[in-house]
């Protein structure tokens, strides 16, 4: 009989923690979120900068949680002890009207002010460190900029010039050498924006009129996320960013190979056509646009990236491309150094091929993702520039004189696939 | 009651001068003219708590689109800016037009009965606060209804994005002038209740023996008095910006946006302190009555109070830890915000020494109480992290402070109100919510709480940002996210309990009976519901649980209310006000101005003003008129005359 009801017992626990865990499932969930392992971790990070957050960190969470624990008995210990267990007990003689007890106040303020001494001793000494670079490392820090806009980011290298055209400039993933102190200035062109790199280093703003820096260090080389963190505006939640960081020589390449101008293919008409693989075209709104082959090494996904295949090019479509791209006026707002384009107000495409990620930091940089981007950049990235225009100049709409939007700039499939052959084959 | 009700132009006394009709004065003492044109504080009160309760649904359920939004990544129920207005409103709708009116209700309500006073200083200012509060309201929330939408630049609207380069339509000039209405609201209030809390107490009743949810509701009030100035300007500054082309924030001119977060914190962070200290208050009146014994260290709790007040002017740069502020800057404000912990642990020290050797009543009001206390010192708990400023770069902005101020706000504030309700239901509507069904909300509502807002902190540190209308799979965020969304409509069911049992209660609950729950502060001494007047005689106060003495001295208080009423006949029994239509007509044309401002409308703007002006005008020319009342020993009316002033 016992047995019997410890059983159903038991078969109900069963069933419910089954049903949970089929939730769980159904959503593709795990149970791990409490490792906090993610791409933007703030507890497992890399470099001193997030080392040393993170430390100051346990200490606060160790200092509050013995707080916490001995406070917390003491509550559950009067609850529990001074609960009154019947009407008669509430109903009794009311017990002593005691108003207090002067040196207990005073014990217990006296400990709170030392707990918080105990925090306030590493958040002094971190506030300095995480400030800048350490005076001893000054010599070897690497400068960037990084410029924030609605909903993408500029990285300029002013260390880097290019002979007649000024610094190296790239968009939305930031290379930088491992091993050694970055100095990152920050600013931006519009509203205020927050550039985090969560395992790099806590976030810093950039404000408009604002001269804002941070620093960072990645210890080894990697493949890290960042994301924007101050409300921005409509894509505020889609301005990502990715930050690779090199060891010596593989940056001296990667600098050498950007330092370039932009790829030119030449006409070649005795090459056969190549067949393109065809791939989806329908996307939901908010559909993930990576792969999970991507995720396995980002890395190795980002070096192989790198080096241009002109085996499985197809040269005609990328001329038709690059004078698809001038025609379309797209040259108005991006520049490919070397080929065509002088705008600014847009990401600089003169290597784009060469990154992994498109539409800063939201979709993989492969052809499906691009043809998806520039079919309906308004619905990958709402509230657009590139679809509304920006600064009086038209995007894929301009205001008529209503002021209605009415479309401006009509891409075809053929256009589209030009376009992705020749902006691909730009390495 | 109905018996003492009566024009004075009816009155027989035949010197009384023939007043133009202008000066009307409602006399009714139902219907709706006689919510409209109130100036009982009680009637007052009770309005600010029903539209307050109406935000707190509305605000709820922008939460739970929120959360639907996000329990799956990539998902599509709400378009970027769909989301992004629901997250303003939400921020926006929470403080300004639930917790802080909740609040209101409060203060209005219980504050002048703790005090024995028979109304607030300025009853007419105080309707005109309540009726610019829903003015205020009206402008926030007409978005939802027009081409134009509602506000979708945050809650604490940084700009440059508030200007017209960024959000052309008038979405944001709602947002401006909304709160600018919520602020007169605010303000006026917060004088008021000052000058009726120094001026109006009780003889007997000094400021140390004041009940420590009126010393909570005077320093609150003095928050507001000097923390909305600096909102004032710095909306008049977004405000000149967008519809005059100033340059206050406009960056191409050489405007500073940081300008406005300094502006905006200035106010901000005192603003957190008005959303808490009220509760802090609450609960301080709640733990001594079911503990049946007086509040543990009642100068520290009092004076910890007025400490977190004034250092919550100290602080607010710790909301701008990543501004880049330089090492100096942020060092002195993560400081003074440790230090502002210490006051705040005092209290919690003290609510537990305050049910040490007590005879815990376990009823809802209590678990409410206790729930707070608990909840209440996770969020502080997580604050203090916030103060390290180094691991403040890693949480600013992301789930974790999420988390901390829900802890802060529902775990405090909320816990704290919802507590308030159902401590003074029995005063106010004279009936008492069932434990039973009282208790099972406040489980599911605790769980769902803990359910929906705990994971936040492992979001957070895993580096998921705020105010992000989607989010990808492969972030490690997805299980937390839908644990969240799970125990947020927990909550939301525990809250609809809450409701529904409360809305039951009002019209079919069992009767209260006469000081419910052994109180132990003046407010327990009335009938309930409390009449008009409120109290038939003013007391006379000899400790600072007015009422626990008045229990065990029986005869003396007697004796001295025999006295005292005679007195009051010798000086023409209980002066009442007449009610008085011009608080809301000034209301209504600082609604119709508010509308001129937003589309830039300059005709409808002075027709506004000039209504407003006007109302006010009138309503300082007609008199602080009122009637007399004459009671006997019993509170019946005995008869009534009338008296100019």
């Amino acid at each position: 009989m016992r047995l019997n009801s410890l059983l159903s017992t038991s078969a109900r626990w069963g069933r419910a923690a089954l049903a949970f865990g089929g939730t769980v499932l159904l959503t593709g969930c795990d149970l791990n979120f409490w490792r906090m392992d993610g791409h933007q971790s703030t507890i497992v990070v890399d470099g001193p900068v997030a080392v040393s957050q993170r430390e100051l960190f346990y200490v606060t969470c160790w200092v509050t949680l013995v707080i916490f624990l001995i406070v917390g008995s003491v509550l559950a210990y009067a609850t529990l002890k001074f609960r009154a267990r019947s009407t008669d007990e509430e109903n009794a003689v009311p017990p002593e009207q005691g108003h207090g007890n002067p040196m207990i106040e005073l014990s217990l303020i006296g400990a709170s002010v030392l707990a918080l001494v105990i925090i306030a001793i590493p958040t002094l000494k971190g506030i300095w460190y995480t400030h800048d670079v350490p005076e001893a490392d000054k010599a070897n820090a690497y400068e960037v900029n990084a410029v924030g806009q609605q909903w993408w980011f500029r990285f300029e290298y002013p260390n880097e010039q290019i002979k007649d055209v000024g610094q190296l400039v790239t968009s939305n993933e930031l290379v930088i050498p491992a091993g050694r102190p970055v100095h990152i200035n920050l600013r931006s062109l519009d509203v205020i924006h927050g550039f985090w790199i969560p395992k790099l280093a806590g976030k810093v703003d950039m404000i408009p009129n604002r001269g804002n820096f941070l620093w960072v260090q990645a210890d080894q080389p990697g493949y890290f996320w960042g994301q924007c963190a101050q409300y921005c505006g409509d894509s505020h939640a889609v301005m990502r960013f990715r930050v690779i960081a090199l060891g010596p020589k593989e940056f001296n390449d990667w600098l050498n190979r950007q330092m370039e101008p932009a790829r030119s293919v030449k006409a070649q008409p005795d090459l056969p056509k190549v067949q393109l693989a065809s791939y989806r075209t329908e996307f939901k709104r908010n559909e993930k646009g990576w792969s999970d082959k991507f995720e396995l090494s980002p890395l190795d996904s980002w070096r192989a990236q790198q080096e241009p295949d002109p085996k499985h090019e197809d040269v005609a479509l990328i001329l038709k491309g690059r004078a698809t791209f001038q025609a379309k006026t797209c040259v108005n707002c991006h520049t490919i150094r070397g080929n065509e384009g002088m705008g600014v107000t847009a990401p600089n495409l003169t290597h784009v091929g060469s990154r992994t990620t498109i539409a800063a930091g939201l979709l993989e940089n492969n052809p499906e993702q691009l043809a998806r981007w520039l079919r309906h950049p308004d619905e990958v990235k709402p509230g657009n520039k590139m679809y509304h225009g920006i600064g009086g100049m038209a995007g894929y709409m301009k205001k008529d004189d209503n002021g209605r939007e009415v479309p401006n700039i009509v891409l075809t499939e053929s256009d589209i696939s030009a376009l992705v052959a020749y902006l691909s084959s730009l390495k | 009651m109905d018996a003492t009700v009566k024009s004075h132009f009816t009155t027989k006394e035949e010197h009384a001068p023939a007043k133009p009709l202008i000066f009307w004065r409602p006399t009714a003492k139902t219907g709706l003219i006689s919510w409209l044109t109130t100036v009982d504080h009680k009637k007052i009160g009770f309005m600010y708590g029903l539209f307050a309760l109406f935000f707190l649904l509305i605000g709820g359920c922008e939460a739970l689109l929120i959360r639907l939004q996000l329990m799956v990544p990539n998902n599509t129920l709400l378009t970027a800016q769909q989301y992004n207005t629901m997250f303003t409103m939400h921020g926006t709708t929470m403080i300004f037009l639930a917790v802080m009116p909740l609040g209101a209700a409060f203060f209005n309500i219980i504050m002048p009965l703790q005090i024995g006073a028979r109304d607030v200083a300025f009853p007419r200012l105080n309707a005109f606060s309540l009726w610019t509060f829903v003015a205020g309201a009206i402008i926030l929330n007409v978005g939802w209804f027009l081409p134009d939408g509602a506000p979708d630049a945050g809650w604490v609207g940084y700009a440059p994005l508030t200007s017209k380069a960024f959000n052309p339509t008038h979405a944001t000039d709602f947002w401006v002038l909304g709160l600018q209405l919520l602020g007169v609201a605010s303000i006026a209030a917060a004088l008021n209740f000052i000058v009726t809390i120094i001026n109006l107490r009780a003889p007997g009743m000094t400021m140390m023996r004041l009940p420590v949810f009126t010393w909570m509701t005077l320093v609150t009030s003095f928050l507001i008095v000097l923390s909305f100035p600096a909102i004032t300007i710095a909306l008049v500054e977004v405000m000149m910006d967008r519809q005059f082309g100033t340059n206050f924030f406009e960056v191409s001119n050489g405007g500073m946006p940081i300008l406005w977060q300094h502006l905006f914190w200035i106010f901000g962070h005192p603003e957190v302190y008005i959303l808490i200290l009220p509760a802090m208050g609450i609960i301080s009146e709640i733990l001594p009555t079911f503990s049946r014994k007086p509040l543990f260290g009642y100068p520290i709790i009092v004076f910890s109070g007025a400490a977190i007040g004034f250092l919550g002017f100290t602080v607010w740069s710790h909301h701008m830890f990543t501004t880049g502020m330089g090492t100096v800057a942020t060092a002195a404000f993560s400081l003074a915000t440790m230090a502002i912990a210490v006051p705040t642990g005092v209290k919690i020290f003290n609510w537990i020494g305050t049910l040490w050797g007590g005879h815990l009543k376990m009823r809802t009001p209590m678990m409410f109480a206790l729930g707070f206390i608990w909840m209440f010192m996770i969020g502080g708990f997580s604050g203090v992290m916030h103060a390290a400023a180094p691991a403040d770069a890693q949480q600013h902005d992301s789930y974790f402070v999420i988390a901390h101020f829900h802890y802060v706000l529902i775990g405090g504030s909320i816990f704290a109100l919802l507590a308030g309700i159902q401590y003074w239901f029995p005063l106010v509507v004279g009936r008492v919510v069932s434990d039973f069904w009282g208790k099972l909300s406040f489980w599911v509502i605790f769980v769902g709480f803990n359910i929906t807002f705990f994971p936040m902190h492992f979001l957070g540190l895993n580096g998921m940002p705020r105010r992000t209308f989607t989010y990808d799979a492969n972030m490690g965020w997805n299980t937390a996210n839908y644990i969240a969304t799970i125990g947020a409509l927990i909550l939301g069911t525990g809250i609809g309990i809450y409701f529904t049992v409360m809305i039951y209660t009002f019209f079919k609950g069992q009767k209260a009976s006469r000081d419910e729950w052994d109180g132990r502060t003046l407010e327990w001494s009335l009938p309930n519901p409390p009449p008009e007047y409120n109290f038939r005689v003013i007391p006379t106060v000899h400790a600072r649980d007015a009422f626990w003495y008045e229990k065990y001295h029986q005869e003396e208080i007697a004796r001295e209310n025999a006295e005292h009423a005679k007195e009051d006949e010798a000086h023409g029994g209980i002066h009442m006000p007449f009610s008085s239509i011009y608080p809301l007509v000034a209301s209504c044309g600082a609604l119709i101005g508010g509308f001129g401002a937003v589309y830039h409308n300059l005709i409808l703007a002075l027709v506004g003003g000039s209504i407003l002006l006007a109302g006010i005008y009138l309503w300082s020319m007609e008199g602080a008129e009122g009637y007399h009342l004459h009671l006997d020993a019993d509170g019946n009316p005995v008869e009534d005359t009338h008296a100019k002033h």
